[in-house]
């Protein structure tokens, strides 16, 4: 049997984080593109670490109340895990949108402090003894593993995916403009604070949902790759969002597709084949600081 | 008629940077704003525009409403290297006209592609705009001013990088557009000959000195005045009636 007929028989395993994955590249793909121009492509990490302490603190909180976090509709919809990770990463998003005050403490010291603040409440929440049980299954409900995707999660992805390109659709000339140029857009009485804050909370919402769904490595893998593999290449915003989006989904497909046949881990396997779009970029690059 | 004043204004980040002043920028005039590097030039007109906070006294709009502006940053803090065409920067202008949610029309096209032939480079409304010169880049930053309809053009620094011949081009312009559309114009320059040709009012602003004037171009434009300012002796002559400050 060849490889893809082998690989066609298990579809029934395969399709649905096949799904998730090509969902999550598409709409990272598309948000990629004003992560990598803002150059903030650390607010995706950080995001993406700070719904973590979110996952792990529900579980944290669900222990102290002694409330068994496996056991299906025994646990309050505010002690469920999405909404703990939904909310961190929002009011994360909050505070990355202010603009410091402080000239020695610009964003991306903010987003600094907020990834390594994160990180280390993640290590200390699933490391505490009131936990330990669950560590495993908090670490893959904490950073996912795109093998197997839960029906749920591929819709609650789904759904912020809707929600991000209605945002960017109905906003997409505010959202540039405050993103290019936010001194001018003040100026002319566009509301800057207004708009970041919807942008950053859409990124926000993205990342913490597909973390769950496919990885942390893989989020901030699509976050970053394509749309630095488009920009390498053209010069017009449109067309640099279609390929950057178009570069992520087939990262995903073929990632996935390679992982599978030759035994490979699935998120890693999906960030090489996403690497190998900065080919064209680097060598343009190449060929132009030999001329 | 004022558009915008600030009164007792104590300008600002955290500590008063210039003595507490008073200043309006009134309708069909040139307001030169002239000191050297960190004066508070730039506080002066983020304080002027509302982005910065006035530590003490008012900033009144006798309009009743933010006069339309059309706002020409410094050319340097715009990241060139965005997959914008130069059109795209232009309409940029027009989204406080459009609005929210609704996307931009032929009509606003239009208004963008006319701001920029009036600039004179109605040709590069396609061009990407990495591939402007630094001259280029500040016309397309004026004609996206122009194509947000203003009442204000408020140009920062417009003339920091360029040769005499290029400046000298860019202010008439400037002027140009002034008697064209019929607006009022605020220039933060620490190039005399930018202000000396073209204001018709001068603030003279140095916060090392604590220095904070303001009048007609002609009173302003004075040896004994420029030579407080920048603590050197200044000449001022008329040359071919257009005047000329030299800094011995």
């Amino acid at each position: 049997m060849s490889a893809f007929a082998d690989f066609w028989s298990g579809r029934d395993l395969w399709l649905e984080p096949m799904i998730a994955g090509v969902l999550a590249a598409a709409i990272l793909g598309y948000i990629g593109v004003f992560v990598v121009l803002k150059r903030m492509v650390f607010v995706s990490a950080a995001l993406s670490e700070i719904s973590g302490v979110g996952v792990a603190f529900a579980f944290y909180v669900g222990a102290l109340l002694g409330i068994d976090p496996h056991a299906h509709g025994a646990v309050p919809l505010l002690l469920e895990p999405t909404w703990f990770s939904l909310f961190f990463a929002c009011a994360a998003a909050v505070l990355f949108s202010l603009r410091p005050g402080h000239r020695k403490l610009a964003t991306e010291t903010i987003v600094g402090l907020g990834y390594i603040i994160a990180s280390a409440l993640v290590l200390a929440i699933l490391n505490s003894p009131r936990i330990a049980q669950e560590a495993h299954a908090v670490g893959d409900i904490l950073f996912g593993n795109a093998v197997t995707v839960p029906r749920a999660q591929i819709w609650a992805l789904f759904a912020a995916s809707v929600a991000g390109v209605v945002v960017h659709a109905l906003f997409f000339k505010e959202l540039l403009f405050v993103s290019y140029d936010p001194e001018t857009a003040v100026v002319q009485g566009v509301g800057v604070f207004r708009y970041e804050l919807l942008l950053n909370l859409a990124t926000a919402v993205v990342i913490s949902v597909a973390t769950r769904a496919v990885g942390a490595l893989p989020v901030f893998a699509f976050t970053v790759i394509p749309a630095a593999a488009a920009l390498m290449i053209t010069e017009k915003m449109r067309l640099t969002i279609t390929l950057s989006v178009a570069f992520a989904v087939v990262a995903a497909a073929v990632g996935y597709y390679l992982s599978w046949i030759e035994q490979l881990p699935t998120g890693a396997s999906m960030v090489v084949t996403a690497s190998f779009f900065l080919l064209p970029g680097l060598l343009k690059l190449l060929r132009r600081s030999t001329v | 008629m004022e558009l915008i004043r600030l009164e007792r204004a104590v300008i600002g980040y955290r500590n008063a940077l210039l003595p507490p002043l008073d200043l309006a920028v009134r309708a069909g005039t040139t307001l030169g704003v002239l000191g050297p590097n960190g004066a508070g030039k730039t506080a002066l007109l983020k304080s002027l525009l509302g982005l910065l906070p006035l530590i003490e006294g008012k900033r009144v709009l006798p309009l009743g409403r933010s006069p339309r502006v059309g706002y020409v940053p410094q050319r340097d803090r715009l990241d060139m290297s965005w997959p914008l065409t130069v059109l795209d920067v232009v309409l940029m202008g027009r989204a406080r006209l459009v609005g929210p949610v609704k996307r931009y029309s032929a009509r606003d096209r239009k208004a963008a592609r006319e701001a920029l032939s009036e600039i004179g480079v109605g040709d590069l409304a396609d061009r990407p705009l990495f591939a402007l010169s630094g001259g280029q880049h500040q016309k397309v930053l004026i004609a996206r001013a122009i194509a947000a309809e203003p009442e204000l053009l408020v140009l920062d620094e417009p003339t920091s990088a360029m040769d005499p011949a290029a400046e000298r081009i860019l202010l008439e312009l400037v002027q140009r557009l002034k008697s064209a559309h019929n607006l009022s114009v605020v220039l933060v320059t620490h190039q005399l000959t930018a202000v000396a040709g073209f204001a018709t009012e001068v603030a003279l602003v140095d916060r090392e000195r604590s220095l904070f004037e303001v009048g007609p171009a002609a009173a302003m434009i004075d040896p004994q005045r420029l030579g407080r300012l920048y603590g050197r002796e200044v000449r001022v002559a008329q040359v071919n009636g257009h005047t000329a400050v030299v800094i011995e």
